[in-house]
Order: C-alpha cells, then structure tokens, then sequence
C-alpha cells in the first residue's frame, strides 16, 4: 500500500492550514466540511499570511482553533463590524466572517445588514442550519414553518413565532453587495459548487470590489435529532424548498 | 493642520478631541451621533484625515458596531477610538468588556450626560461607577482619565493610547458635557506620524494582522472553556491592574500644603471647585483641592496622606455622590468625608458649593 503514496499519485490532501485540533463538531455537521474549504481556498490564493478570519459566538466560536490563520473573537452577533475595522485598516488583507444563524440573522442582523449594505470589502460566510446548535437546539430566525425545537417545541408558528428570515435575499438587494449566494454541501457536486463560491467571495475580499454572502445551507444532526445520514435528507427534502440554493446576485466588474 | 508650533486657538472640546487624534497618529474613528459630543465625528468629517494622515473615519450604524469596531482595529494593532455620551457609552459595555478580556488596546470618550437612561443632554458626572468600576461583566477595569479643559481633552487622547498599548488595556476619557462644549484656548500636540507597518508588527506581536513570515497564529479572544485557564487568564489581569495602580496614578493638588479642608473633585467639577477656593481663602479659610486625573487607577494613597492633615473632605461631583466612596475608601473613617453635588443637568454654581461646604464641614467663618 505505501508504495503507491507518491506524488504522481497525489488526488488529495488535506489542506495545511487544517491543522490536527480535535474538531468539537457532532458527526454529519456541515463546519467541518466548509472549514475545509475555506483551508483549501486560502491556501490556494496564497493568502496564508494576508488572512484574518472573525469567529462567532455559536457553533462555530472555535474556528480558530482549526485553521492556522489569524483569528479575531467576536461578541455574539457582531463579526461583521469587527472585519469592517479590520478591513479598512489593513486595506489588503482577506478578511472574512464564519457566522451561524442566530449570529448573523437575529442577535446581529444591524451588523451584517448595514456592513452589506456600506459594501464593506468582506466575505460572510454564512451557515444556515436552521436551529441554534451551541445552546442546544433552540429556535432560530430561520427555523422553517412547523420545525421543531427546544423553544418551539410543537412548531414554528406564524402567530408564537413569525416568520423565517430570509435573509440572504434581503442582502442581494443592496447596493454595497458584489456577491451573493447560497450553497450546501451535502454531497460532493455541491461541496465543490460550495468551494467555488467561498473562491469568488474571497477574491472579492482581497479585490475590493464590496461585500460578499456566502449562505451554505447546513445540517444540524443533533439539534434536528437525525443523524448524519437523515438529515442530508431531510435538508434535501425541506430547506431547499425554502431556502433555494444558487446565485442571488453577481455583479460582473 | 501640519502645523507643529504652538499656536494658541480657541475652539470646543470635542473639537480638540478630533483634532488630536488626526495628530497623534490615530489609525481609526469610528462613532455614532449622540449629543453632547456629536462635534468630534463631524470635525473629523470635515477635516477629511483620511485624504491626509490616512486615518480612516466611519459613521457606524450603533454603538453596539462602534466599540466592535473598536474591538477589531484594535485586536489587529491598530490606534482606534470611538467616542459617545452617557446613554450609547452604556451600549458599549459589552465590548468594552470583551476588549478587557481579550487585552486590547483602544480609546473609549464618554462626554457625560445626565441620566439614567435617556436622560438629559445637559453635563453629569453620573457615568463615574460606571467607568470606574468595569462597567460590562466580569472582573476588570478600563484605565479612565478625567479632563479638567480643553487643553488636557486634547493632551490625552495620545497619553490615552500610549497607555492602553503599553498595558494592552481599554483607555478611556471621562469627559462631561461641559468640558465637551466650552471654548477654550488650547495648544493642539505636535504631529505625530502613524505607525508604520512593520512598526505595528513589531510594537503589537500579539495582534490578529496576518502570519507574516509564517508567525505562529494570533487569535484575538476573551473566551476560555476551562475553568483553570479561565481563572489564570484573569489573575494575569489582575496582576496587570496591581502594576497600574502601582505607576499610572495622576492627580493635581492646589493649595492642599496648608489646607485645614480638601476638596475632591475632577473634571467640570474641579474647574468650579478652583473658583470656590479662591473665594474662601480670599476669606482667610485654607481650602485645598485634590484633583484625581485618573479615575482608575485612583489616587488613593496621597488621598489617605492628605486625610491625616485636614478637618474634613467634600467629594464634589455633578452626581448623587459615586467618587465619595473611593475618597472614604482611602480615608478610612480618619477625618469626616461628606459629598455635594447635583443631579439631572444641572452644575453646581461656586457659590453652591461654598455654601454647600460650610455646613456639611461645619466650617466656622
């Protein structure tokens, strides 16, 4: 079996910047799919030394325990004005936010809309599970109708509850984005659909050409009560009904 | 605005704020409109630093942005502030908070209001437990210099920054209406250059600006899930504050030598306390007057010294009586300490104070 580990060989690898950090992640959870390609992507840019990514408070407040790049913290919700200041203060660097959906479409909805809409030189990647992960499966902004939940345990209901945000489309109608899409990566077309778009965002980033939301549609095996497998399936089945996966808006330069 | 001598001009302070920071090589200003200190984004606004210096100024959506904004500059090396009043600086604790946590450097500049909430948009000191006292959660202190006039609003903004790197600790200025809205006369700091990059670089190992070379990795956080690291992490903050009481106390003393009575007071307040001292000794009763310059850390030992030599000490506030407890707190129940002070807006006249101070004191004409 070594003998055939050569170069010549090489059809993957682990990305460097991925380091060997236990991951926290429950198995069938999308992170550990789009941290990869977000190693992937830097390294490939050769940004290694030029990014500087801000974690949420959520699921994904680790991330800078797993991808060997600068990492800033930030109060929950508040990621995007934290890479705005980055952004403008060290013009070409890469500076992107890993924010989940109670993060960037509820607690942080005033940071995210209005550093879109300035056209701040940013990349959101945004995931959009559906549920509050970290605190153990609460509603979210973008719980769907009739989902159940830790606090909405018989379902969203419109009249309890409102109504799932979409924001990644109220996002697409501002002036200051150059980019927004949604993504998933449940299977392998997707991930590399995925991979592509976190690409575009970031060159975005690094081009200054305005800010940028990447939507990667996710599982969430342990707050939906799935596992892995079922909850690809039934992501499948009902988000993209709702939260239908593409391109919103390219603004070509 | 490259001018470097030391023209006296006449103009607010929350003019001079703005105007020391493009000279003393600030990187970064961000803020949100609040009366009464609105004038600093908007001498910024027009003085256009970043067509000059480079120092970059943005209008943020709330002060909840601000101080992350704040938070981020910092966290990657750079000199940034913000500015607010009372109300929007109670919308900062969070992040002043987290930037504790997470030792970064920044200036905060309360321009008091009176309160609470909403308040009024006439001068207070009510904001002192506030500043003083951390003000977010958690166990930690921001460094808080109180401005007397014009003048000292426009020498501290660079003393602030130079302070809050060294220490890598949240500086702010406790200013108050009055100080932000007066003309006065005032020299501006000569012109300092920003830092360069490899300045920033190698000033700030620690900060989040990219591996250059293949560093180690920087991560800019106040989060830490064992209880053990969590408690080591915050015995480093504390030795950090035992180290800036130790050498960052400031204080003004006038005419405490002979003085049978002191007063404490800082800010507006001690400007009005200088007047009301020159009328009693003028009188022939010997009143002194104590200025803390720092809130925190606050001048406790030379507080105590003074306590063992006078009759008794007013702490003089616009407030219901905050400072009071630090000033009994250095006294120890040694001499009589006794407050005054007004809420609301309103300023305590000189002659309120007299009054206020020869019945609470006893104080025999």
């Amino acid at each position: 079996m070594e003998n055939i580990v050569s170069p010549e060989n090489l059809v993957y690898q682990k990305p460097t910047l991925l380091n060997d950090t236990d991951m926290h992640y429950c198995p069938g959870c999308s992170h550990g799919v789009v941290h990869k390609l977000i190693a992937e992507v830097i390294e490939e840019m050769g940004m290694e030394e030029k990014a500087i990514g801000v974690s949420p408070v959520g699921c994904a407040v680790f991330a800078y325990k797993y991808i060997d790049i600068d990492w800033q913290e930030a109060a929950h919700g508040r990621a995007p004005a934290i890479a705005t200041a980055i952004k403008r203060l060290w013009p070409d660097r890469l500076v992107f936010t890993y924010q989940g959906d109670g993060d960037l479409a509820c607690i942080g909805t005033a940071e995210t809309i209005h550093a879109l809409n300035r056209g701040e030189n940013i990349a959101i990647i945004f995931i959009n599970n559906a549920i509050y992960g970290m605190t153990g499966g609460q509603m979210a902004p973008t719980t769907l109708m009739g989902m159940k939940t830790a606090t909405c345990p018989y379902g969203r209901q419109a009249d309890l509850h409102g109504y799932p945000l979409k924001i990644t489309e109220l996002a697409a109608q501002l002036e200051g984005t150059c980019y927004v899409t949604r993504q998933s990566v449940h299977s392998v077309a997707a991930i590399r659909k995925a991979k592509r778009a976190i690409r575009q965002a970031f060159e975005n980033s690094v081009n200054r050409r305005g800010s940028s939301l990447v939507e990667i549609v996710s599982t969430c095996s342990s707050g939906w009560k799935k596992t892995p497998v079922e909850a690809n399936a039934w992501m499948e089945e009902h988000m993209f009904d709702f939260y239908h996966v593409g391109d919103l808006k390219t603004v070509e330069s | 605005m490259e001018n470097n001598s030391s023209e006296v001009l006449l103009m607010k302070g929350n003019e001079a704020i703005a105007h020391a920071a493009i000279r003393c090589g600030c990187d970064g200003y961000f803020g949100y409109p609040i009366t009464p200190q609105s004038e600093i984004l908007e001498t910024l606004a027009v003085e256009k630093p970043w067509e000059t210096t480079g120092m970059v100024v943005l209008q943020a959506e709330s002060e909840v942005a601000s101080i992350n904004m704040i938070y981020g500059g910092g966290g990657c090396g750079k000199r940034v502030m913000t500015s607010s009043s009372s109300p929007g600086v109670a919308l900062m604790q969070e992040g002043i908070a987290y930037m504790a946590g997470a030792e970064i450097p920044g200036l905060i500049v309360n321009v008091q209001r009176g309160g609470p909430g909403l308040g009024t948009i006439q001068p207070s000191q009510g904001d002192y437990f506030q500043a003083t006292r951390g003000g977010g959660n958690g166990d930690y202190y921001v460094l808080v210099l109180a401005p007397a006039s014009v003048q000292e609003m426009a020498d501290f903004v660079d003393l602030s920054f130079e302070l809050s790197f060294k220490y890598r600790i949240p500086a702010m200025i406790l200013s108050d209406g009055v100080i932000g809205q007066v003309m006065e006369k005032v020299v501006l700091p000569p012109f300092k250059p920003r830092r360069t990059e490899e300045e920033i670089l190698r000033e700030c190992p620690w900060a989040s600006t990219g591996r250059k070379g293949g560093r180690p990795v920087n991560v800019i956080t106040s989060l830490e899930l064992k209880p053990e690291a969590m408690e080591k992490h915050n015995l480093h903050l504390q030795e950090k504050y035992q180290l800036i009481r130790e050498r960052e106390v400031r204080y003004e003393e006038t005419l405490t030598d002979d003085a049978d009575y002191l007063i404490v007071a800082f800010g507006s307040a001690a400007r009005i306390a200088q007047k009301a001292i020159s009328i009693m000794r003028a009188e022939g009763i010997r009143v002194g007057l104590l200025r803390p310059i720092t809130l925190w850390p606050f001048p406790t030992q030379r507080i105590s010294e003074l306590a063992g030599r006078v009759k008794g000490i007013m702490s003089f506030e616009i407030n219901a009586g905050q400072m009071v407890e630090d000033v009994c707190l250095a006294v120890e129940g040694r001499t009589p300490v006794t407050h005054y002070g007004k809420m609301g807006g309103i300023v305590p006249t000189p002659d309120e104070l007299i009054q206020a101070l020869t019945e609470k004191l006893k104080i025999e004409k």
